[in-house]
């Protein structure tokens, strides 16, 4: 019996010895010429592109993955497995030219067949339909042609292809409906299911001949699902991770490692307004109401308090940088308490009003500002709370709520998803009640280029004008690497995709 | 021990019945209407309403409940409402993962446990037993998630014997499957080891006075055969308490998941909860139920082995 034991604990000694043996080996960091470990926030949401979500998807998706059109660090669109593009004269139709030679990892070859059903796949989808909303039929021109017919000019289409939307699957995998657990794609990397773990680790190896070599240096990629920040961070120190996705709050200790800080601004922060018209809540209605709130908040200063200081201050939905966004308009509602309360009594409500708003665990950093801040006006806030998923679902059913909301790097996407078509955040734009605005919207939609750009810079005016809502700042997101290891963040994309992710 | 073990098993399933079915209109009851959670900020109400069709949230609740019952009895949980992957697919692979820590937190609990348990019981006022004392305050004042990172900090980034985040397969790696559940196991059963260490040490000092331990001395039995049978009548309440911990750290897991980065139960029932993926979060009951029920009716068994009253009762 007592030999048992002694074997027994040899054995287990033995084991644990192993197991320490090998923590260095497989947990240190590893060199950017062949392997690149990342930490992203989610895991992925599915293997089938029309399921996928365009946020935190990015790196997984793009290793499996060839999309029809990517985004350059400036977001503007450039050719992938459509290799050139162009309008019809009434921008109702768009001709793609598809690359030759591109097979799928099922042995399926890519052509103008197989870029049609997969169109029509997106299009059908839940999460992916949106991009191709105003898409009425996709046809094949010839083997490696395809025209995609709009039933309205669409200035966001390839935007949002280049965003995450045009991935390019195996028709077979498609009917078969297998892309749900499994990827098919011609991608550059090969999802190595032997070494990956779901919901812990994919790993990635790239495919000898990739069209698009160059783009990706790194021979493996696994990808992390890392929720926690401080186990992400970890990750990090222990050397687990290359790439990782980052808490503003540890700029500091990262930069004291030697790490590479890459930022983009990502969301809007503030308060939106559903109710402009004052239907629910009859002060909204009044202009004066609205610019009052803009003047009594000093967004600045929520950044720096709650926000770390990590974006940028601002009362704009256009990201800072964008050619729409405009630098001079960031000073029309100074903080400015006593012009607050003037405009209050102008409006005819000098002692406030009451109002009725919700609140989630993680809008819960701003309650207390937005509680005192409102009180100095008289506004009197009753606070309903809900759950995480019920604050998207009914938050907007409030006539205001505290908001975080998602940037585009492309005017004519903030233009139609921000301000002018119905969104869960802005269930109501009633954007025709506003004649300037309209109108402008109206010559956006027949403009394009810098005509249209010139338009989008009015029309952002005019938004902040009509206090359209209450921006206070635009918030980072952040991004560590190691040194050797270079991030380019893209605004719109919740984490960059592999194209993003380099030597250097 | 038929009529007890069938009985134990009949209760086990009606138990199974009522908390799911609770769990269900429950779940349907607090998240309502889960499109919005679940398409993104991005979502139009023409897409919400065709994913409420898709998934079938039009119909009458009863319907719903009636058809999720019926494919459940056998073995289909439905598809997940995020992904709309087979929701028994996403548990079976997680299931493991919860599994590898608890089991080997429990038995971690268990031989350390019964080591102390014993050594202080035989001396309870020796220095393990005053430091046992301490201990017990220590460890229960102390928040799981810090000792977590107290360990990770200590053992990952400082020496980096073993990973910060993450978890190996036992049939990837044995070596890297030890090595990723190993802290994750010391964090959660440090608390248990205490707690059984405890209750084997108070049932020792009890059984130790009774008076067929005096006659057993008295006739003469070696010292270590009195302690076995001393042993097996303080056992009970120890074992009591070991499988109450493993039902609970079932529970607790999901803070050391989250901190530990392992793709376990307990962090998919944080994220399913957070959008409110209720095939999932039903999923999920229905295992927790039957580990319970399965824990629970083992318990009995070894109760009934060790104490042979226990089954006459």
């Amino acid at each position: 019996m007592q030999r048992i034991w002694r074997a027994t604990l040899v054995a287990v000694i033995a084991l644990a010895l192993a197991a320490c043996t090998n923590a260095g080996a497989s947990s240190g960091g590893s060199g950017p010429d062949e392997k690149i470990k990342i930490g992203t926030l989610l895991d992925v949401t599915s293997w089938d592109p029309a399921q996928a979500d365009i946020g935190f998807d990015g790196p997984y998706l793009s290793a499996v993955y060839d999309p029809l059109v990517a985004l350059d660090k400036d977001s503007h669109p450039i050719p992938a497995l459509a290799t050139s593009w162009t309008y019809s004269p009434d921008h109702l139709t768009l001709t793609m030219r598809l690359r030759s030679g591109v097979t799928f990892s099922d042995g399926q070859p890519f052509d103008a067949t197989a870029a049609v059903h997969n169109l029509q796949h997106l299009k059908a989808g839940v999460r992916s339909g949106q991009t191709y909303a105003n898409v009425s039929a996709v046809r094949q021109v010839n083997r490696n042609a395809i025209a995609i017919h709009l039933k309205k000019k669409d200035d966001a289409l390839l935007y949002s292809m280049g965003l995450g939307r045009s991935w390019m699957a195996s028709p077979a995998a498609i009917k078969a409906k297998a892309l749900s657990t499994r990827p098919a794609g011609s991608g550059p990397y090969t999802y190595d299911t032997g070494k990956s773990t779901p919901g812990s680790s994919y790993v990635f190896t790239r495919k000898p001949g990739h069209w698009d070599r160059k783009t990706y240096p790194f021979g493996t990629v696994s990808v992390f699902p890392i929720a926690d920040p401080t186990a992400s961070f970890n990750a990090m120190l222990s050397g687990q991770l290359d790439v990782a996705y980052a808490n503003a709050a540890d700029i500091p200790h990262a930069k004291r490692n030697g790490w590479n800080v890459a930022s983009k601004v990502a969301t809007w922060v503030g308060i939106q307004f559903t109710d402009r018209m004052g239907k629910r809540l009859k002060p909204l209605g009044d202009i004066r109401v609205r610019q009052a709130i803009n003047h009594a908040f000093d967004g600045a200063a929520i950044l720096k308090s709650v926000g770390q200081g990590a974006g940028v201050a601002t009362n704009q939905v256009f990201p800072a940088g964008d050619p729409a966004y405009d630098a001079s308009l960031n000073d029309q509602y100074a903080f400015d308490m006593d012009k607050a309360k003037q405009l209050m009594a102008d409006a005819g409500y000098p002692d406030g009003f009451r109002v009725t708003m919700p609140m989630s665990s993680i809008f819960q950093p701003w309650q207390p500002a937005v509680q005192q801040i409102l009180g100095q006006l008289g506004i009197k806030v009753t606070w309903k709370n809900l759950s995480p998923a019920d604050y998207q679902k009914n938050a907007a059913t409030y006539p205001m709520f505290v908001a975080v909301v998602a940037l585009d790097s492309n005017a004519a996407a903030s233009v139609d998803g921000r301000i002018a078509s119905r969104q869960w955040f802005n269930p109501n734009p009633s954007t025709e009640a506003f004649p300037e605005l309209h109108k402008l919207l109206g010559t956006i939609g027949a403009t394009s280029g810098q005509k249209q750009i010139a338009q989008i810079r009015r029309l952002n005016a005019e938004v902040t004008n009509q206090a359209w809502q209450d921006v206070w700042y635009q918030a980072n997101n952040t991004y560590f690497s190691n040194k050797g290891i270079k991030v380019t963040p893209l605004t719109g994309m919740m984490f960059p995709t592999l194209r993003f992710i380099q030597r250097g | 021990m038929i009529r007890f073990t069938l009985r134990r098993l009949l209760s086990g399933a009606i138990l199974l019945v009522v908390v799911t079915s609770a769990s269900f209109f429950l779940a349907h009851l607090a998240i309502g209407d889960p499109t919005a959670g679940l398409l993104g900020d991005s979502a139009t109400p023409a897409q919400r309403a065709a994913l409420r069709q898709q998934l079938g949230l039009n119909r009458p609740l009863l319907e719903q409940f009636w058809d999720w019952l019926s494919h459940a009895v056998r073995g289909d949980f439905g598809t997940s409402w995020r992904n709309f992957q087979p929701v028994s697919d996403q548990i079976s692979l997680r299931v493991p993962v919860t599994l590898s820590i608890v089991v080997a937190a429990t038995l971690l609990a268990a031989v350390v446990g019964l080591i102390v348990g014993i050594a202080t019981g035989l001396r309870p006022s020796g220095i393990l037993a005053r430091v046992l004392k301490l201990a017990s305050v220590v460890l229960f004042a102390l928040p799981g998630f810090w000792v977590s990172l107290m360990l990770v900090m200590a053992f990952a980034i400082k020496l980096q014997w073993f990973p910060a985040v993450g978890y190996v397969p036992l049939t990837h790696s044995a070596s890297g499957w030890l090595r990723s559940i190993t802290l994750p196991s010391i964090a959660l059963a440090l608390g248990a080891i205490v707690m059984i260490a405890e209750q084997l040490r108070n049932g020792f000092l009890e059984v130790n006075n009774q008076d067929f331990v005096r006659t057993l001395r008295a006739r003469g039995l070696s010292a270590r055969r009195v302690t076995l049978h001393v042993l097996r009548n303080a056992s009970p309440a120890a074992l009591t308490v070991l499988a109450i911990m493993f039902v609970g750290l079932l529970g607790g897991a999901i803070v050391v998941e989250i901190i530990f980065n392992l793709p376990g139960i307990g962090s998919l029932t944080q994220s399913a909860s957070q959008i409110g993926d209720i095939p999932v979060l039903l999923g999920l009951t229905v295992v927790t139920v039957v580990f319970v029920v399965v824990v629970n009716f083992l318990l009995d068994l070894v109760l009934g082995w060790v104490n042979p009253k226990v089954r006459e009762k």
